[in-house]
């Protein structure tokens, strides 16, 4: 099943938005980014299962925590950003 | 031991403290610097702590909650973000060398001191209020006397700060866990505490509540960004250089539970009552002066400073010592607040409690102080 990676700015950020949506019933875990994606170098990203990202996004848009980037991992393991 | 030095660390923690210290160096290591679970969970660790530290300090956001070595290293983070070479800030009477300090080592630095004599806290907001309009760039004010225990008027100074759109850095190192202390009533600049005092962490643990600009003063890894080589423009990992303390977090997040569940009004009240049965008992002793506020004022905290007549404050500390009572006398690093009661010259012998004193404990002391005064 492909999944989604939200990149985020520094682990904290990504603890943060993980909790937003926890608290909302969407599974997110908090993970480090995959090198490709880790613009400036080591990053921090949460996953999220395909069903969950449309709301995912509406719920960190309504907390003001920005989105940057979104990329779906596909079952061969590569990334494609996503826009939205 | 009958420990009545908590006003400089508390010694009795909650038995949950020290757990999580020993789990926490067993078990996990440091957030931000892998993916395995001994990172993960001292991640989790870490950011608990902060989401705890929002819910007792009346903030909402995680990432403005820094973790410090200490109230010192808080504040002086705090003073280096806001203060500038050749600025003018504004300071309380009661500041401790935590404050002055940092100060002191800015160049050209002009500090005006809102004198106010103790519990006075009308004369302070007088004071405050004239020096503000004569223009400053920062305030810099303790919550509650480390000498004294005296509360200061925190939710009008801020008030005049606003007013005057002026930056204000609050020193919460005795007020942190025992009275109210809330960033959003405020709207400080920033707020710094230790977390071995009123929130029972361990040694090597502070905060910093931000809420304004920051810089750095210590650079380093951060677990973010890592091409870059200057720090992080963001919160927290931009003050968080280096490995984190987290045995000492783990503990902290304890201590902070403990504090949230216990209540910061109750633990007050507690110490309050412990300091009013004090005064009571020793005021009506000849030769020792107690330095106490007004009855029902509410302007004092859990700490007492006293002096016996005709006795060096470190004797009666020593003697108090050697008949098993844990307490502190001189100076407490906070000359300017002898200056401002006029204990300068002689210091003053400090009683300090936590919400494990009981009152059994605070009568023996009392008993052996009027002992001491008939010799």
């Amino acid at each position: 099943m492909p999944y989604y990676l939200i990149t985020c700015r520094s682990l904290t950020y990504a603890q943060r938005t993980a909790r937003v949506l926890e608290r909302v019933g969407i599974r997110a875990r908090v993970q480090r980014a995959p090198a490709s994606v880790a613009e400036e170098g080591c990053g921090y990203c949460v996953r999220l299962a395909e069903r969950d990202l449309k709301q995912a996004v509406q719920q960190l848009s309504a907390a003001e925590l920005p989105v940057r980037h979104i990329y779906a991992v596909q079952p061969d393991g590569s990334l494609r950003e996503v826009f939205l | 031991m009958i420990y009545l030095d908590s006003a400089a660390t508390t010694l009795q923690k909650p038995p949950e403290v020290f757990r999580a210290v020993a789990c926490a160096m067993h078990r996990a290591t440091t957030p931000g610097r892998g993916g395995h679970r001994a990172a993960q969970l001292a991640a989790e660790l870490a950011f608990r702590c902060r989401e705890q530290a929002c819910q007792l300090f009346g903030m909402n956001d995680p990432e403005q909650v820094v973790f410090t070595m200490n109230a010192t290293h808080a504040l002086n983070l705090a003073i280096h973000s806001v203060v500038r070479p050749g600025d003018t800030v504004i300071v309380s009477g009661f500041e401790h060398n935590a404050v002055t300090r940092p100060l002191a080592a800015l160049d050209g630095v002009t500090v005006r001191v809102a004198q106010g004599a103790l519990f006075q806290p009308r004369t302070l907001l007088c004071q405050m209020e004239r020096l503000l309009e004569q223009g400053a760039q920062a305030v810099v004010c303790t919550h509650v006397s480390n000498v004294f225990g005296y509360i200061l008027p925190m939710d009008e100074i801020a008030r005049l700060c606003r007013r005057a759109g002026v930056p204000l850095i609050v020193d919460a190192s005795q007020s942190a866990g025992c009275v109210p202390v809330d960033m959003s009533r405020w709207q400080a600049a920033f707020v710094a505490m230790p977390g071995h005092k009123g929130l029972y962490g361990p040694q090597g643990t502070g905060l910093l509540l931000c809420g304004g600009p920051t810089r750095p003063l210590l650079f380093g890894g951060t677990g973010s960004h890592s091409r870059e080589s200057t720090m992080p423009d963001f919160l927290p990992d931009r003050l968080e250089a280096g490995t984190h303390n987290i045995p000492g977090i783990a503990g902290l997040l304890a201590g902070l539970r403990f504090v949230q569940r216990v209540g910061v009004e109750r633990i007050g009240a507690h110490e309050q009552r412990l300091i009013r049965l004090m005064v009571r008992r020793l005021e009506r002793i000849p030769g020792v002066q107690v330095f106490a506020a007004p009855e029902d004022s509410g302007l004092q905290s859990g700490v007492l400073s006293l002096r016996l007549r005709a006795r060096e404050c470190e004797q009666v500390a020593e003697e108090l010592g050697r008949l098993g009572f844990a307490v502190r006398a001189g100076m407490h690093c906070a000359p300017a607040a002898h200056r401002t009661a006029g204990t300068l010259d002689t210091g003053t012998v400090r009683l300090s409690v936590s919400a494990f004193t009981t009152e059994q404990e605070v009568l023996a002391a009392c008993r052996a102080l009027a002992r001491m005064a008939e010799k």
